[in-house]
């Protein structure tokens, strides 16, 4: 995509036109100084000395043939992009997103977002390409969703314009952070070199004065030197630690913003679901001839088969015949959907006969 | 309309058609050799009717069918789309036509060749029990299909995080503590409670059939062997539940019992979370025996009343007493001592003294410290499906490795000025 237009670059897309004021027909070539300018109300593009023409004594309609919107001075610029059809889907970008501005985070699945993103493309799309009639009718959509929203347009912006910010303060502090790092460096080697050039003219003193060993001197001066130079290199290696540890607070990219957290409930081991039955009781034992053998034999009890779980479930079989209440069951109807049934009611419509809504009946087998 | 008493809403227009094939089928067997000389528009109304009919079950099948996609996923998951193969079904991943990320699993139960009539017992089992359970710690049944051949389809919810012996074995790169193992043994817990509450006996519960959501939650599957609770005098097979699992009055072949065999299989798993071995693992029934008289106490008639009665009862010689709490304290500590209280409570010999599923979440251990970790924090096993879950949940644009910095920003139409 070209930004400027391909000024340069002979390309064969060039149009000798663009040098060419469409209303003057004065030319790039006799006056190299030309420059274009489009008004978003139209987008038709004129030299500034024709917009200074036309437009400084008030409003006037658009030269252009077939055109005659009416323009005003102050609505012109220069255009960003050379292809103006470009130029004005940007705009028409920039307008939307400014109304269209919800967030990720907003939305409940990945989904759902990228529904919302392709409604918002459908609404450009309308805006760009469209007819008349899709025009005017995502203009009312637009213009809806914003008086629909506003609240939490405006919030969105504040939300954007503070990351915008949040991200400029970053680079900044990272950019002086390089450029303060740089420096540092140079000032460094700078002071290495002067160290050196310093060890070596003692050395040629020395040399020069004393009369003791030659090689002597020679080889204590390196060590000093050297010794100078790993000490240089502790202390700076001490500073850019500390740095870090002060500057790890601002390089951390991708942190999530903290939630309060939410006040913990107490641990329910039954997740908050009571399966007493509420509309009858069962009874530690029930005198019945046909159970009294089970209740005798020994191969019965000593398997750990439970007469409890027994009247529980012909209790249950018994009574769930009969509660059939359809004003409830016609109110949890809508609950259905959540997996968690919280209520007694919705509790028992979930438990075995009434089934949830997808699910198919099948005849009991066994 | 005599033809077809059934009416579902929203297919009006199938039914239509199948009504007006069906009623054109209806005149020409009425009147099959005048049809020779009848007019043009007859003719094609014939032809019509000998395009195959399907019928109202057959159509809502196909409805059921075509909601579903088994995926093609060959680039995303490397191993293919075959998520895992059973003696009796295999399971591939699929998802919802509408919505490609809402993803499913789909069991497909082999035909075998034992049971030429009707379905296997175990897909029936399965079928039967999991489309009355409806509860965030059972694995859901979304649908049932046949495919073609009548192959019968189950579509269960997917489970990407494995299963929880995945999570025990693996030593060395999954550490968890007493408040892990606390919230997995509160959702198995509350998944056992919901079942035998709905007169459900699981009858296989081990680590290897506790599957993990990708949020965290320990769901209890696979119901082949599962059963509802027995009448009085009925018999039921001694012979169910994985050995290791298996408690003694199964392996004494008693043919009456209750949930607390169940109770017994998680109690194990209780054990096995803790000490990361299977904690009674005999190779045969009869060494299954001994090991459970050495570490928990021999069965005898002081403990178990009416145990010599069971038809299998054997147990070897010399007779171990049962064991007591600083036994339990000194292999289970790390779960605390309310927490050895509930493991004793399910390792009781007697299936009439062990506690029930209902007691279990009835006890104090769930209100003592530690709190049982929250499903997001519970430690996970790094899987493939992990990684995917992880990238479906990023943000577009915003990335968490050093390749955030080549890849261009999102476009911000906004933000120019």
């Amino acid at each position: 995509m070209y930004r400027n237009g391909p000024k340069s670059a002979p390309d064969p897309s060039s149009n000798p036109l663009d040098d060419i004021c469409p209303v003057c027909k004065s030319n790039r070539y006799l006056n190299p100084s030309l420059q274009f300018l489009i008004n978003p109300e139209c987008y038709h593009k004129m030299c500034s000395t024709c917009v200074d023409r036309i437009f400084t004594s008030g409003p006037s309609s658009c030269p252009v043939p077939h055109c005659g919107r009416t323009l005003r001075k102050k609505g012109f610029r220069k255009a960003f992009f050379t292809d103006l059809h470009v130029e004005r889907e940007v705009d028409i970008r920039k307008r939307v997103s400014e109304v269209f501005n919800r967030r990720q985070d907003e939305f409940e699945t990945l989904l759902d977002w990228n529904n919302y993103l392709e409604e918002v493309e459908a609404l450009v799309f309308d805006l760009v390409e469209g007819s008349a009639a899709d025009k005017a009718r995502a203009e009312e959509k637009l213009k809806e969703y914003r008086d629909a929203y506003r609240e939490e347009i405006e919030g969105n912006k504040r939300v954007g314009k503070e990351e915008v910010e949040g991200e400029r303060r970053r680079e900044r502090a990272e950019r002086d952070g390089a450029r303060a790092r740089r420096l540092a460096v140079a000032r460094e080697a700078e002071e290495e070199k002067a160290d050196v050039e310093k060890g070596k003219r003692d050395l040629l003193e020395r040399l020069a004065n004393s009369d003791g060993d030659a090689s002597a001197i020679t080889r204590q001066a390196q060590k000093v030197i050297l010794k100078k130079s790993s000490a240089r290199r502790n202390i700076t290696e001490e500073a850019s630690e500390s740095n870090g540890s002060a500057n790890s607070g601002l390089t951390i990219r991708g942190l999530k913003k903290r939630v309060t957290p939410v006040e913990e409930k107490p641990y329910d081991p039954f997740g908050g679901v009571d399966l007493t039955p509420a509309r009858y009781t069962v009874q530690e034992s029930y005198d019945n001839e046909w159970l009294g053998n089970a209740k005798k034999d020994m191969r019965h009890m000593a398997g750990g088969y439970s007469l409890q779980e027994y009247y529980a479930r012909t209790m249950f079989e018994a009574f769930s015949g009969l509660g059939v209440f359809i004003e409830e069951e016609v109110a949890d109807r809508g609950q259905k959907s959540d997996p968690l049934v919280a209520t007694a009611a919705a509790a028992e419509a979930s438990k075995g006969e009434i089934n949830l809504g997808h699910k198919m009946e099948l005849d009991d087998v066994f | 309309m005599a033809n077809s008493p059934l009416l579902v809403p929203g297919s009006t227009d199938n039914l239509k058609a199948t009504t007006s094939k069906s009623i054109s089928k209806s005149k020409l067997s009425s009147a099959p050799p005048s049809s020779k000389g009848a007019t043009p528009e007859a003719s094609t109304k014939a032809s019509n009717a000998h395009a195959p009919v399907q019928d109202m079950a057959e159509q809502m099948n196909e409805e059921e069918k075509h909601k579903y996609v088994k995926a093609d996923f060959e680039i995303l998951y490397c191993p293919g789309k075959k998520l895992g193969e059973g003696t009796y079904a295999n399971v591939y991943l699929g998802h919802l036509v509408t919505s490609p990320s809402t993803l499913v699993a789909i069991k497909k139960i082999k035909i075998q060749a034992a049971y030429t009539e009707g379905l296997a017992p175990d897909a029936i089992r399965e079928l039967k029990h999991l489309q009355e359970l409806s509860h965030p710690n059972i694995i859901s049944l979304l649908s049932v299909f046949s495919s073609k051949d009548q192959n019968l389809n189950l579509v269960l919810e997917y489970l990407p995080l494995g299963d929880l012996e995945m999570l025990i074995k693996d030593t060395e790169g999954v550490r968890y503590g007493a408040a892990d193992i606390k919230a997995w043994m509160g959702m198995l817990g509350r998944g056992v409670w919901w079942c035998h509450e709905n007169f459900v006996l699981h009858r296989d519960i081990k680590p290897n059939n506790l599957l993990i959501a990708a949020d965290g939650e320990v769901k209890l599957a696979d119901f082949g062997l599962a059963r509802s609770f027995s009448d009085p005098y009925r018999i039921m097979t001694s012979n169910v539940i994985t050995r290791w699992y298996r408690p003694p009055e199964l392996l004494f072949g008693a043919k009456h019992y209750s949930g607390a065999v169940d109770i017994w299989s998680v109690g194990l798993v209780f054990a096995e979370l803790i000490i990361r071995t299977p904690y009674i693992a005999g190779d045969t029934e009869v060494h299954q025996i001994s090991l459970i008289c050495q570490a928990i106490g021999t069965p005898s008639e002081d403990v178990w009343p009416g145990v010599s009665k069971l038809p299998e009862y054997t147990v070897p010689e010399p007779a171990t007493p049962v064991r007591g709490k600083d036994h339990y304290l000194a292999t289970f500590g790390t779960a605390g001592h309310e927490g050895v209280d509930v493991l004793m409570g399910m390792l009781v010999l007697d299936p009439r003294k062990r506690i029930t599923a209902r007691e279990i979440l009835e006890h104090s251990w769930w209100s003592s410290d530690p709190k049982p970790t929250k499903n997001e924090d519970l430690p996970r096993k790094g899987g493939g499906g992990a990684k995917i879950g992880e990238d479906l949940k990023r943000r577009p644009g915003v990335l968490e490795d050093e390749r955030g910095a080549k890849v261009a920003r999102k476009l911000d139409f906004g933000g120019m000025k």
